[in-house]
């Protein structure tokens, strides 16, 4: 279907062209028909225009999508490294967390080390001081000795705090011992 | 030339460098675009009603980002559901065989390589627009 516009329209479009450098543009100069010379050289200007304004367009806009393409690639790129930053500081925090429970076992180990000694240690010096003076006891009861009565006292105060030291050094493994569980029921 | 062209497709850049290599190589008048398959398809439903503004001819993307389905299922419910007789293909900057395949199973009548040269691809189909409406042309990919 083509369409012809009347000879004043004609005349109005080529002034219009003439004194403000507009023209007729898009697909619809491609179904207009004339039967004027003068007319016929406004549309062939006219589609001469749109031609190369559509070029140009699709010149800028096939140069934008280049971009569009460069920068999603590059976003693609930043994101994939991002990734790898993402694990590499996960393995890193998953590192520094069993160093830290290493050296946590190795500080605990140290001090059960430590305690188990010093318990080692006070019961032989009770049982030392328990069995020594238990033993001057007998022999000082055995020579029916004068000194038995002071020793007797002397024995069953000594037993006294040595019984005391005992429970206290039971009670504190006992208590080295329950801490150790609450921690590990924590981690 | 095609009296009415659609395409389907999610990036808006396409439809302008679509809409420009159609008119210089005097493919088609009138262009039709939107964005997504669930609007294409209300479209084709329309159309399959009410006929008289139907496209000739229907360029669909493979991949339309924010539709519910691809091209390809487009093209099968077009054919299947709302088959009028219409020109249908795939305009895709994939060459994966599979899918290529997958179209030609769900009635896609060519495919149209997307690249940044697309004006000869689509000069050689306009060229073999005919056959295809005469039905005589065999499923093509214009690489």
């Amino acid at each position: 279907m083509m369409v012809k516009f009347t000879t004043q329209i004609e005349i109005e479009l080529i002034e219009l062209a003439k004194d403000k450098n507009v023209y007729l543009e898009g697909n619809i100069l491609k179904l207009v028909n004339t039967s004027s010379d003068q007319f016929k050289q406004y549309l062939d200007v006219s589609i001469s225009k749109d031609i190369d304004n559509r070029k140009k367009r699709l010149e800028v806009t096939k140069q934008f999508q280049d971009q569009n393409k460069e920068l999603l690639e590059k976003q693609r790129e930043n994101d994939e490294l991002m990734q790898s930053l993402q694990n590499a500081l996960s393995q890193a925090e998953k590192a520094k967390e069993d160093a830290l429970n290493d050296l946590s076992v190795m500080q605990k180990k140290s001090q059960y080390e430590l305690i188990g000694n010093i318990v080692q240690v006070a019961l032989c010096v009770i049982l030392g001081v328990g069995i020594t003076v238990t033993g001057m006891y007998i022999y000082s009861m055995a020579l029916d000795s004068e000194e038995t009565t002071l020793i007797g006292s002397t024995w069953s105060n000594l037993f006294g705090i040595l019984l005391t030291n005992s429970f206290s050094i039971i009670g504190t493994i006992m208590g080295v011992k329950y801490a150790n569980n609450e921690d590990k029921k924590k981690l | 030339m095609i009296e009415s062209i659609f395409l389907v497709d999610d990036e808006d850049l396409f439809h302008l460098v679509f809409e420009d290599a159609c008119s210089l190589l005097n493919i088609s008048l009138s262009l039709d675009a939107v964005y997504s398959t669930d609007v294409a398809e209300t479209m084709f439903a329309e159309w399959h009603n009410d006929p008289s503004d139907r496209p000739k001819c229907a360029f669909i993307d493979l991949n339309v980002i924010g539709s519910s389905y691809d091209g390809i299922e487009l093209i099968r419910k077009v054919n299947n559901e709302y088959g009028n007789g219409i020109i249908i293909g795939i305009i895709s900057s994939s060459v994966d065989a599979n899918e290529i395949e997958r179209a030609k199973d769900a009635g896609a009548m060519f495919w149209i390589v997307k690249s940044d040269e697309v004006e000869p691809r689509l000069q050689q189909f306009h060229q073999d627009y005919q056959d295809y409406v005469d039905r005589i042309k065999p499923f093509t990919v214009y690489k």
